[in-house]
């Protein structure tokens, strides 16, 4: 909020130093904004509190200046108190709702309406609202002093049977600012026997406002359920000044000074004649409640020691009532208008606030430190970026959900539930969420290759959600992209994800053709380990991709392991084998190594049209294999493999 | 004999040091020293002798074997510096492949290990949340006016949404965990919001809490400083003010000096010299009673801030966006 210095000024003494102000009142909790100057006048612009309801005002900043720097706050003049009476002039209030508090009502008949005078001018000018016109010029005046939102109308117009009702279904009102607005059951309204004056705490119409023809006015300042004139003010984006008051939890004792402050500047101006008798509405009377703090508790919660002296003159200084007090406990009386305090943590921190927080001492680890409960996929995640990094592939991160034009890649993986939307969306990009990585891994490979990238290598770890049997579900995934200018190919992705799940110490998976539910994705497969699915891949758009459940392989041992370089040298050679169309070359390999258990390991070195090139390692754990030992288990390999219709080159 | 190896050694050393490159040098060694070479040759010689002079004649052997092969180890030095082959330094290497981690990853790896040293753990929840876990038990009723600071993405209106802090977690935490417990939860959060280049709708958050018995602000402000210091530097200026969050009571902001400006406000900071880094507080009351504890027996304090701003401030990244649509060029 705005506070122009000048007119915080008549209220309160300041401190000679600007920044000695706002630096207490940051500290304090009002922390400043901005810094302005309008008509030569200083304006300090506040973030205010949104629990403080009282510091929507000069006044409330006042209140809090005068705790701050111990000096008293000067109130303005209020009217003299005029009777009070539940009707008025024959005014027939009718209050048909629960979520009125309390309403104050009083006329006044020949008011002279004319532009406002410079100071008044003025004032809303550094506040920051245009001038109309005297009249509602001192009802918005009159707010931003006390806080407490004041409405006109032309009395002659709204006549003198009112309600303050919940609107019908299918009223609408037209504002004084010509938006028409289509009313629900929720919003309360002024009415008369014809027709809606106005939204209760946010707008006034357009009807019944103080025209150039005005002639008596009917002031009304109210109090009324916070929540539901917060419901309005957002339903229909009425976030005026009346309605931003009128939202926070305000003090209903506070329509009192704001009405006989506006009448005292009537009469001061001699705007109008004030008619003796104001009607009150005040079901419920709110009183001061009390609140006890106990001085151990404020020491514990704040780690450090207040001396039970400081405690009360500060909450003296705020207002609050003394109204006991021993060693351990005090009792206090709240104000009113401190509608924020409601417990003894509240009052802890006006004590601490006002105190400042740089008192509190910062300690480290003085407590006992309890046990580790990192979840152990956190750890495994962070393994696995690493590991994925490691291996050349660098790491997205996506918003986690399709977009239009992707929306049928999203099925790809899973074909049981359904993916999970947002209802209220605020653009159609963001309105599905992802089931599987790939759409956006996708996208970000497209882009990569558009802007003449010759190699993709990316990963994503995130979760995916899908909705089945009405309940909500979310796993976490590692999906992994691979594409190469012109040279990608399988067998060279495979690679990639071998040495990952080498790193990941992940042993005896095994890769099987697998059907998706999409055909977009050609050459599709699995990977089980221990008879469990834990990934999916294929190739779409000459992109080789896996997507890996995270889940389903937190269970897998995935101890580290080593091996040593055996003691005696292996033999090595290479052997080429035709091998006829549509052969499982794994299962070769694997036939290969079944042959005889000297043959320590077999790679895959070569590809040329049908023939296949394996490196063979022929090794003895306890002694080195003679020549002629080596050639037997080659012959027995050649004996193998013809079995399957492959037979050696050469 | 002795003195015919003293002859060889003397001619041996005089060739090496008039020997004009590494080549001939080679070639000298290979003619004393190697298999067949002249000194090698001698010491075969040496079975016809006595004992007594086999001794004096290995030893002398041996010195005379050491002092060539020093002479020639120096002199290819001393070549080495005159003359060396030519060799561009400057040809680029051939390009090896690494992969990085994300920006938010790697900042939150940094901020897990800084956390880890305070007695933290590391938790999540989930992100598809109800509304009881994302704000009612957080003190967060309907109506509440803080909730219009936050509007939801909505799954199912009114109860399911995409969670709008990580603070969810903390009221699924205080369910299940048992104190005394310290966590730290780092993820992504939403929001409705129409995308620009400060606002997205989904962003992150880094979230702490610590429920403990005796635990006090200045627990939480010693937390605070230590991680700031650690992770912003030893020199930044910190402000730890009062400010109102509904989750916490009392409630405490805690800001840092604006580098850019050096306090005296820029568009960085909005002209207030300082950056809002992030909100804290002591667990409200009213959470800790919900989930059945008195608060004058056991306390918590909660912390939170977002990440994504941290993550531009440090890889120098101006569009929100470009973090998470696949701008970033590795």
């Amino acid at each position: 909020m705005r506070i122009p210095i000048n007119w915080l000024k008549e209220y309160v003494k300041l401190p000679g130093k600007l920044t000695d102000l706002t630096d207490k009142l940051t500290m304090a909790g009002h922390m400043l904004d901005k810094l302005d100057k309008v008509n030569n006048n200083i304006v300090i612009d506040l973030e205010l509190r949104g629990n403080r309801a009282d510091c929507y005002s000069i006044l409330g900043i006042a209140r809090e200046v005068s705790a701050i720097f111990k000096t008293p706050v000067n109130y303005p003049k209020i009217f003299n108190k005029a009777s009070k009476a539940p009707k008025l002039n024959d005014i027939k209030l009718k209050a048909d709702t629960n979520y009125l508090r309390r309403v104050m009502i009083a006329t006044i008949s020949d008011i002279k309406l004319t532009p406002s005078p410079l100071w008044l001018k003025q004032r809303l000018e550094e506040y920051g609202v245009p001038s109309i016109n005297n009249i509602v010029d001192l009802s918005n005046y009159v707010m931003i002093e006390t806080g407490q939102p004041l409405h006109t109308f032309d009395f002659d117009r709204v006549g003198k049977n009112l309600t303050i009702r919940q609107a019908k279904k299918g009223e609408q009102m037209t504002t004084f600012l010509e938006e028409t607005i289509n009313l629900t059951e929720d919003d309360l309204v002024w009415a008369n026997q014809t027709s809606v004056l106005s939204i209760a705490g946010a707008i006034g119409g357009k009807v019944h406002s103080i025209s150039n023809e005005t002639k008596n006015v009917l002031l009304e300042g109210a109090s009324y359920n916070q929540a539901n004139i917060r419901r309005s003010v957002h339903r229909h984006n009425l976030l005026t000044d009346a309605g931003i008051r009128h939202e926070k939890n305000l003090d209903p004792n506070l329509v009192e000074f704001g009405i006989y402050r506006f009448l005292e500047l009537i009469k001061e101006n001699k705007w109008g004649k004030i008619e003796n008798n104001v009607l009150d509405y005040y079901p419920n009377v709110t009183k001061p409640w009390k609140l006890s703090l106990n001085f151990d508790y404020l020491n514990s919660l704040s780690g450090s020691i207040t001396e039970p002296k400081k405690v009360v003159e500060i909450l003296k200084r705020l207002d609050f009532k003394i109204l006991k007090e021993d060693l351990k406990d005090l009792e206090v009386a709240c104000p009113n208008y401190r509608t924020d305090v409601k417990s003894e943590e509240d009052l802890i921190e006006e004590v601490l606030r006002i105190d400042s927080y740089d008192k509190i001492p910062s300690r480290v680890l003085s407590l006992e430190v309890p046990k580790d409960i990192t979840l152990s996929y956190i750890n495994q995640e962070k393994d696995l970026k690493d590991n994925l990094t490691s291996i050349g592939f660098d790491e997205v991160i996506s918003l986690p959900f399709v977009k239009e034009d992707m929306r049928e890649l999203n099925k790809s993986l899973i074909n049981s539930g359904s993916p999970v939307k947002v209802v209220n969306r605020p653009s159609p990009d963001i309105e599905e969420m992802r089931m599987t990585m790939l759409p956006n891994l996708l996208e970000f490979t497209q882009k990569i290759i558009n802007e003449r990238g010759t190699e993709v290598r990316l990963f994503e770890i995130g979760k995916i959600y899908f909705k089945k049997t009405n309940k909500y579900h979310e796993l976490r995934k590692a999906g992994i992209i691979y594409w190469s200018k012109g040279n990608a190919n399988f067998f060279k992705f495979k690679g990639y994800i071998e040495s990952l799940f080498s790193k990941m110490n992940l042993k005896n998976f095994k890769f099987s053709t697998a059907d998706l539910p999409i055909t977009n994705i050609t050459n599709s497969y699995n990977i089980t380990s221990s008879g469990q699915v834990v990934a999916l891949g294929g190739e779409i758009e000459d992109c080789y991709y896996l997507e890996i459940d995270l889940d389903s392989l937190l269970s897998k041992n995935l101890k580290p392991s080593v091996n040593l370089w055996p003691k005696y040298p292996p033999q090595i050679e290479d052997l080429t084998f035709v091998i006829p169309e549509r052969t499982k070359i794994g299962e070769v390999v694997l036939s290969i190594k079944l042959v005889d258990d000297k043959i320590a390991e077999v790679e895959l070195k070569d590809i040329y049209k049908d023939s296949y090139t394996f490196r063979i390692w022929y090794q003895d754990k306890n002694k080195t294999l003679e020549n002629d030992e080596v050639e037997k288990i080659r012959e027995k390999i050649i004996k193998e493999l013809n079995h399957r219709g492959v037979r050696i080159k050469n | 004999m002795r003195e015919e190896i003293q002859n060889l050694k003397n001619e041996a050393l005089a060739q090496i040091m008039e020997a004009k490159d590494s080549n001939e040098l080679e070639g000298l060694r290979i003619a004393y020293l190697g298999r067949n070479g002249k000194l090698t040759k001698l010491i075969k010689e040496i079975k016809g002798l006595s004992d007594s002079e086999k001794k004096e004649v290995g030893r002398l052997i041996n010195e005379s074997k050491n002092a060539i092969f020093e002479t020639i180890t120096s002199k290819k030095n001393q070549l080495k510096v005159v003359k060396r082959e030519w060799f561009d330094p400057t040809i680029p290497g051939k390009k090896y492949k690494i992969g990085k981690l994300h920006p938010t990853t790697q900042v939150i790896n940094e901020m897990y290990e800084i956390f880890k040293h305070l007695g933290f753990s590391i938790i999540e929840g989930p992100e598809i949340e109800s509304d009881v876990y994302n704000f009612e038990k957080l003190n967060l009723p309907k109506d509440h006016p803080a909730r219009s600071l936050q509007d939801a993405l909505y799954i199912e209106e009114p109860d399911v949404v995409l969670r709008t802090h990580t603070s969810s977690v903390e009221s699924r935490a205080l369910e299940t965990l048992k104190p005394p417990f310290r966590v730290v939860v780092a993820g992504k959060c939403y929001r409705y919001e129409n995308v620009n280049a400060t606002n997205n709708a989904m962003f992150y958050q880094f979230q702490g809490f610590a429920v403990q018995k005796g635990i006090s602000m200045a627990d939480l402000k010693g937390a605070l400083y230590s991680f700031v210091r650690s992770f912003f530097g030893e020199k930044r200026e910190i402000r730890f003010r009062c400010k109102y969050y509904p989750e916490v009571e009392p409630g405490a902001g805690l800001d840092l000096d604006c580098l850019f400006c050096n306090k005296k406000g820029c568009s960085v900071c909005k002209g207030r010299g300082w950056i809002e880094m992030l909100g804290s507080g002591m667990i409200h009351p009213n959470i800790l009673r919900s989930f059945g504890y008195d608060p004058k027996k056991i306390s918590g304090y909660a912390f939170g801030m977002g990440l994504d701003r941290i993550v531009m401030d440090r890889f120098k990244i101006s569009d929100i966006r470009s973090l998470y649509n696949g701008d970033i060029k590795y």
